[in-house]
């Protein structure tokens, strides 16, 4: 009882977010109402004992990925949260129609397949899988080669990044000087 | 109803709603004093307790003034600016406040003589606290954010980016060091840290331990925006940075959530680094746990208040620098010396002591390690920073 009731307050916090986040014209607005939805996401995660996902998707999306947005608005010239500026968006039909069928051909076989448990909470084995410290015993031992290449890759494009945003520096300090 | 998890919900929540507002106001008073006996100034001496109606009065060394700040906040006048953005402009300072309340739970406070049983605080016995409570702390950038945008105010703005900045830049060396920690006790949950550490094995008489210790008393300074990292408030250059537009009891909001924020995170650097509740006579009497940690967490209060009264304030290029050029390196280099050291320790014999010779190298290789590195990193960070140069002004 009570975790269903949790459930449908956290689901109804995170469909509105994210459809103020959709259609909110006024863009700072708009990035806080999609980190609403994903402080009810996170709630959902731990409802359903997912402790680490949630607070990865609190650190990584709430946290870092709505910073990031906010600064990219807030270093654009012609976006500055005035209401006036309408962004248009053309081909919502296609998009319509692409999420719907993402939903029909792989979100719901997928959840059509998933064994009902009778009451999740109980079962010391969900727990004990999804706990910390079996996914970090999980990412050491089987996925470690996996582990380490997602790292380099990251690297690599950390690098890059750095690379590419110190781009024509030099180039203008020899100008300065 | 299932009254007992009530119960048990209120006895886990309502101690620290109680505990950390009165030390608040106690701490307001106690920064105001000792930043007046800095300064050669008396500081506030007059609000006390009214004895009769007619006069007379227990002055206590204006312990009062806490209270009188207290009401006069709650009847000032709201002011929000014409071109705010009201809905904002009213959620910022609540959601400065929540993050802050929220992370105290995840702190190893048990309260065992209102609830009889040492692990009755079981629901905040989260696996992951340490990252939650690194997660949730870092929500408090949006709200800093939210201010200074809602604000319509250029200060405001410049104010809120600054923040901003600081904040992420600093969060890095700050979750570094707690990774050292994490590393060794091998566990995120608060009270394995703290039981890790019970009998005086305090992290901070480590040699990698002291470094992370201080690394992340730094960071966390410029995380809760004090001196000498207060840039974002700064009142000489940007009047009072993002809550130049705030009044009354919203401007108390962003002034209890700094606060909070501010005993939070010695909150943590005390179950990371200093033992969590340890003290002497500790084992005797389990009580102590929540009055040696209150007193820790006061102590580095006083080292903040302090250092805001003796410290300058630092400029936009050297805080940046110092966090990415210094801090996030000797960090880093910090898990590797934590690392081997931990190794030399514990390779002879798991289950002996580790002998004093080998302890005394550990300590003396490590401290030159960290000490040659800050030195050179030092020099090399030196040599780039130049005198400011004004462009418009002689």
């Amino acid at each position: 009882m009570n975790e269903v009731t949790a459930f449908w307050i956290l689901a109804a916090i995170a469909v509105i977010g994210a459809l103020v986040a959709v259609k909110k014209r006024n863009l700072v607005h708009g990035v806080f109402a999609l980190l609403v939805f994903f402080a009810g996401l996170a709630g959902l995660f731990l409802l359903l004992l997912a402790e680490f996902i949630a607070v990865v998707q609190i650190l990584v999306y709430a946290g870092a990925v709505g910073i990031l947005i906010l600064f990219a608005i807030m270093l654009t010239d012609r976006v500055t949260g005035k209401d006036s500026f309408r962004i248009t968006s053309r081909g919502s039909f296609w998009g319509a129609i692409v999420a719907v069928s993402v939903f029909l051909i792989v979100l719901f076989p997928t959840i059509q397949e998933i064994p009902q448990v009778e009451n999740p909470t109980a079962s010391a084995e969900i727990v004990e899988k999804s706990s910390v410290k079996s996914l970090g015993q999980k990412l050491i031992q089987p996925y470690v080669v996996t582990l380490e290449i997602l790292a380099l890759l990251l690297t690599a494009a950390l690098i890059g990044a750095v690379t590419a945003a110190q781009g024509g520096k030099t180039e203008e300090k020899e100008v300065l000087e | 109803m299932n009254w007992d998890l009530i119960k048990d919900i209120l006895l886990a929540t309502v101690p620290l709603l109680v505990i950390f507002p009165t030390m608040f106001a106690l701490t307001t008073w106690v920064e105001r004093k000792a930043l007046a006996r800095i300064q050669n100034r008396i500081g506030p001496n007059k609000v006390g307790v009214p004895l009769t109606p007619y006069g007379g009065k227990l002055s206590l060394f204006g312990l009062g003034q806490p209270a009188a700040d207290g009401i006069k906040m709650l009847f000032k006048e709201n002011i929000v600016p014409s071109g705010a953005d009201r809905l904002f402009h009213l959620l910022a300072p609540i959601l400065s406040l929540i993050p802050a309340m929220l992370v105290l739970c995840f702190l190893p406070l048990d309260f065992p003589w209102l609830t009889g049983e040492q692990d009755s605080v079981k629901a905040f016995m989260l696996d992951g606290a340490v990252i939650f409570f690194f997660a949730i702390t870092g929500l408090n950038t949006l709200a800093v954010f939210m201010a200074g945008w809602a604000s319509r105010n250029k200060y405001s703005l410049l104010g809120g980016m600054r923040a901003i900045a600081q904040m992420i830049s600093y969060e890095i060396p700050l979750v570094l060091s707690a990774v050292i920690v994490v590393m060794i006790v091998g566990s995120l949950n608060a009270h394995d840290i703290a039981k890790e550490q019970a009998g005086w094995k305090w992290f901070v008489f480590t040699p990698w331990g002291l470094a992370a210790f201080v690394i992340f008393f730094i960071s966390s300074l410029a995380e809760t925006n004090r001196s000498p990292f207060d840039l974002p408030e700064a009142e000489s250059e940007i009047i009072a940075g993002y809550f130049t537009e705030y009044s009354g009891f919203k401007f108390a909001l962003f002034f209890l959530g700094e606060y909070i924020a501010m005993f939070a995170i010695s909150g943590l650097a005390v179950t990371l680094f200093l033992g969590a509740g340890d003290g002497p006579g500790i084992a005797a009497y389990p009580w102590l746990n929540v009055i040696w940690f209150l007193t820790k967490v006061f102590i580095l209060i006083g080292v903040m208040i302090w250092l805001r009264g003796t410290l300058p304030r630092l400029r936009v290029d050297q805080l940046m620098s110092f966090a990415w050029k210094f801090l996030m390196p000797l960090s880093i280099l910090n898990i590797f010396v934590a690392g081997f050291a931990w190794h030399a320790q514990n390779t002879n014999n798991p289950n002996e002591e580790t002998s004093l010779t080998i302890r005394i190298v550990i300590w003396i290789s490590a401290l030159i390690i960290l000490y040659t590195a800050a030195k050179g990193l030092d020099q090399v960070n030196r040599s780039k920073i130049k005198p400011r140069t004004y462009k418009y002004g002689e």
